[in-house]
């Protein structure tokens, strides 16, 4: 399933709540891939020494081929430099400034077709949150940053106390995980579909899960669309190509709640592959939705 | 010691309280050496009589305190808006009062590109255009081939024909937030959001900075700004770098460059402590044409938009309130760094919650760091009433107010906005006087044209669109609105002491107008014509 369009992760959160930290580790972590990062502030990002190749006024590069840009004023204008960059970086990570509404970025990379969207992420601060949340002047924009993602990440706290799950489902039915999970990060966020679950961080059990079928299923788009809003809750992400009954096929792209089908010339046998983290994702009902 | 140049006018409004009135001005080394009749210099030294300004009225050269570099950028495009404007070079180009005429031009102007160049559009606002709305069927009858994208006055939405489309992949299949389908299923043509008009501005290379910050856009601002009769404005949220310092720095320094510009860098979403560092080396490379060392904050949206912060009962539509561009505590935060390191702050407060909130955040630094007692100013207050206005004044910062929204949008904020009575007290000018604020009044330009007589008649008059008086009582004489676009613009910006006025000792700067404004109704000064300045001794005629 070969890809030519940039996948982009967009992480939100408000002031504080730990995005930068959370960049570092994607940035620093053995994921394999060139991941470019696009940041509002410079001054944060504290790398290790033993990972810097190289370092100027606006721009980090890491040995591991990863690298950190500011976007200074204009974010759009960032976009469109990391899409012309050589070599093209693999995945891109744009930070949402604490009071944006991560959404809007999202969007950019909903609608351009040489970029793929792939998720917001919103990280949580856990001591805080309540307070936010009770705060009128912002708490309205706080309550959008969570409801928009995909994937939230509760930081500062080692477990999930049951309020703050209460909380974030209130406003979310979105995963949660803990910040320090980074396995289930990288997995959910850079695994590219198209290969068994890798063992990200050397552990043994996988914390996310893949389904995959393929096969000789043919539907007009209706019907995969109609099919695709019923999919099972525990999908995060899923992707494929389904064949039509008229011969052309079907590109489809699901991230939480965003699902895109886009025409295809061609389509030979269909696939299907979704990945969830192993807490939420069931097989067996992905089984079951794909039988129907 | 060199020589001096006695410039002769019809009339010489001064703007200064102890001689209003002259005919003659003596300018030596870009300075104001003598004001008064035909030999007020005679007894300074050799004068040459300067009389190609004889049949024109003088006036300190206006002082813009809110607009952006872009002003001048967009002329590269074809002009589309319902309004007249003149464009760098001084010509006019009549308002497009019906989607025929749009077309119409836009075909005229198609015919000149070279082939593989996309058709750019600016300034189209539908709000005036009943009918159909603008759609890629309108812009095919243009070009099935060419690239058409026609950008709209507000820069939130524009509008495109089936190539452009076809670039960016838009079809009946797309699902993409902002991008418009009509009754067939397929898109109009219409994108609305940053999101959906990225795919083709980054194909069709229309970037939005670039418009802000390149030579041409620096060059055709001083030509907007000698139109206007401006010869010194800001560029109030500059994202220069180091580099297009140097640029700007070379060529406002080269002899026949027309305004001086005051650019604020813009502080939002970095580090108050860096950008304050930035500031205050960037303060130190100022020169005689750039004012360096101020910083601009943002807090809220727009209230046209239903982004600005607005307190009970907000919206009268029932939007939910708008949003913070930066987050309260760091206005907070920011105010602090700022105060603490001697800078003047401009901030952006269109809300009244929002200007609550810059209020509070500029007492609780001024509590801290005491010690620094610069002049701040808050930028547009147009929901700024006493109480607001009554704690400024006991602050002692500026108000520079959006006046032009009553004209431009005036309508719009009684019917739609906050409705009849929060917008008869908008932009209340009358209030902040009457409390002793030193008073500017802008034109946020490109958003309204920048043209600062027109800014004064809408302070004065205080007329909407529609021809109904909003808010009689808050009204403002003449003569204040000629000291709010001069001497109380040039005090907001701590250059009190060299521009705004006609003195011994100031900038020879000048607006060279066709009619005394104190001699035209005060409902006929929008209409005096511009004739050009005078900026430091050297005549820029249009």
């Amino acid at each position: 399933m070969s890809e030519s369009s940039l996948p982009v992760t967009v992480i939100g959160g408000y002031l504080g709540a730990g995005k930068t930290t959370l960049i570092n580790r994607l940035l620093a972590a053995e994921h394999g891939k060139r991941v470019m990062v696009l940041v509002n502030d410079f001054g944060a990002i504290n790398i290790d020494a033993q990972l810097l190749e190289s370092a100027d006024e606006d721009t980090i590069a890491l040995t591991n081929g990863c690298v950190c840009c500011t976007m200074g004023n204009d974010l759009y204008m960032a976009i469109s430099d990391a899409m012309k960059r050589t070599p093209r970086p693999d995945h891109l990570i744009i930070e949402a400034s604490g009071i944006a509404n991560p959404q809007k970025i999202a969007n950019t990379a909903i609608s351009d077709p040489d970029l793929t969207y792939n998720g917001i992420v919103t990280v949580v601060d856990a001591e805080n949150i309540d307070d936010l949340l009770a705060d009128p002047m912002i708490c309205a924009q706080v309550g959008d940053q969570i409801a928009c993602a995909d994937l939230l990440v509760v930081s500062k706290s080692s477990d999930l106390p049951i309020d703050l799950r209460d909380t974030l489902e209130r406003l979310s039915d979105s995963e949660v995980i803990l910040a320090d999970d980074m396995q289930s990060l990288l997995g959910l966020t850079f695994s590219d579909l198209s290969s068994p679950p890798k063992n990200v961080l050397g552990t043994h059990h996988p914390t996310y899960t893949q389904w995959q079928y393929q096969g000789d299923v043919c539907l007009d788009r209706n019907d995969l669309k109609e099919l695709m809003l019923k999919r099972p809750r525990g999908i995060y992400r899923a992707k494929g190509f389904v064949r039509s009954p008229d011969g052309s096929g079907w590109r489809v792209q699901v991230v939480g709640s965003t699902i895109s089908i886009m025409p295809e010339v061609s389509c030979e046998q269909t696939i299907m592959v979704c990945i969830g983290s192993t807490m939420r994702f069931d097989k067996s009902a992905c089984e079951a939705w794909w039988a129907t | 010691m060199s020589k001096i140049t006695v410039f002769k006018a019809k009339k010489i409004v001064t703007m200064d309280p102890s001689r209003s009135e002259a005919t003659h001005v003596a300018v030596q080394n870009g300075k104001i050496i003598a004001v008064g009749g035909a030999d007020c210099a005679s007894d300074l030294g050799e004068c040459t009589l300067n009389d190609s300004l004889a049949d024109a009225v003088l006036m300190p050269g206006f002082v813009e305190g809110h607009a952006h570099l872009m002003a001048g950028a967009m002329w590269k495009y074809a002009y589309t808006g319902f309004h007249d404007r003149v464009d760098p070079h001084g010509i006019l180009h009549k308002g497009r009062t019906d989607i025929e005429t749009v077309i119409s031009e836009l075909t005229k102007h198609e015919r000149a590109l070279s082939p593989d160049t996309p058709l750019v559009g600016w300034g189209f606002d539908p709000i005036f255009l009943p009918g159909e709305r603008l759609n890629k069927g309108h812009l095919d009858a243009i070009s099935t081939e060419r690239p058409i994208a026609i950008l709209y006055s507000n820069f939130h939405v524009m509008c495109v024909n089936s190539p452009a489309l076809a670039l960016a992949g838009f079809d009946e299949f797309t699902e993409v937030e902002g991008v418009v389908m009509g009754d067939n299923g397929h898109p109009t043509g219409e994108l609305q959001e940053m999101a959906a008009m990225f795919p083709i501005l980054h194909r069709l290379g229309i970037d939005f900075r670039s418009l802000a910050q390149s030579e041409q856009s620096l060059r055709d601002y001083g030509l907007v700004s000698r139109n206007a009769g401006v010869t010194t404005i800001t560029d109030l949220y500059s994202t220069m770098t180091e580099d297009d310092l140097d640029e700007m720095i070379r060529i406002t320094s080269e002899p026949n460059f027309p305004v001086r510009i005051v650019p604020a860098i813009g502080a939002a979403g970095a580090d108050p402590e860096q950008t304050a560092a930035k500031a205050k080396a960037w303060s130190a490379k100022s020169t005689d044409r750039l004012r360096l060392g101020s910083v601009k904050l943002m807090t809220d949206g727009s209230i046209q938009g239903w982004t600005a912060r607005v307190k009970a009962p907000g919206y009268v539509g029932g939007q939910p309130n708008g949003i913070w561009n930066t987050a309260p505590a760091e206005i907070f935060a920011m105010c602090e760094v700022f105060q603490r390191e001697g800078l003047q702050m401009h901030i952006h407060v269109n809300g009244d919650e929002a200007s609550e909130v810059a209020l509070d955040a500029l007492e609780a630094a001024k509590e801290k760091h005491p010690e620094n007692n610069r002049r701040h100013i808050l930028q547009h207050c147009q929901m700024m009433d006493y109480d607001q206005l009554k704690r400024c004044a006991e602050h002692g910062a500026s108000v520079n107010m959006f006046s032009n929204h009553l004209w431009y949008f005036g309508d719009q904020h009684v019917a739609l906005t906050i409705g009849e009575e929060r917008a008869e007290r908008m932009n209340a000018a009358r209030t902040a006087l009457d409390l002793g604020i030193n008073l500017a009044i802008h034109s946020d330009a490109p958003v309204t044209p920048l043209a600062p007589l027109v800014t004064a008649w809408c302070a004065v008059n205080r007329e909407t669109m529609s021809g109904r008086i909003l808010g009689e009582d808050l009204q403002i004489s003449v003569d204040e609105a000629l000291y709010a676009i001069t001497l109380g613009a040039a005090h907001s910006l701590h250059l009190e002491d060299e521009v705004g006025s006609i003195e011994v000792g100031k900038a020879a700067d000048f607006a060279i107008l066709d009619q005394n404004p104190y001699e035209v109704a005060p409902t006929e000064l929008n209409k005096i014509a511009v004739l050009g300045t005078v900026l430091g001794g050297g005549v820029h005629r249009i």
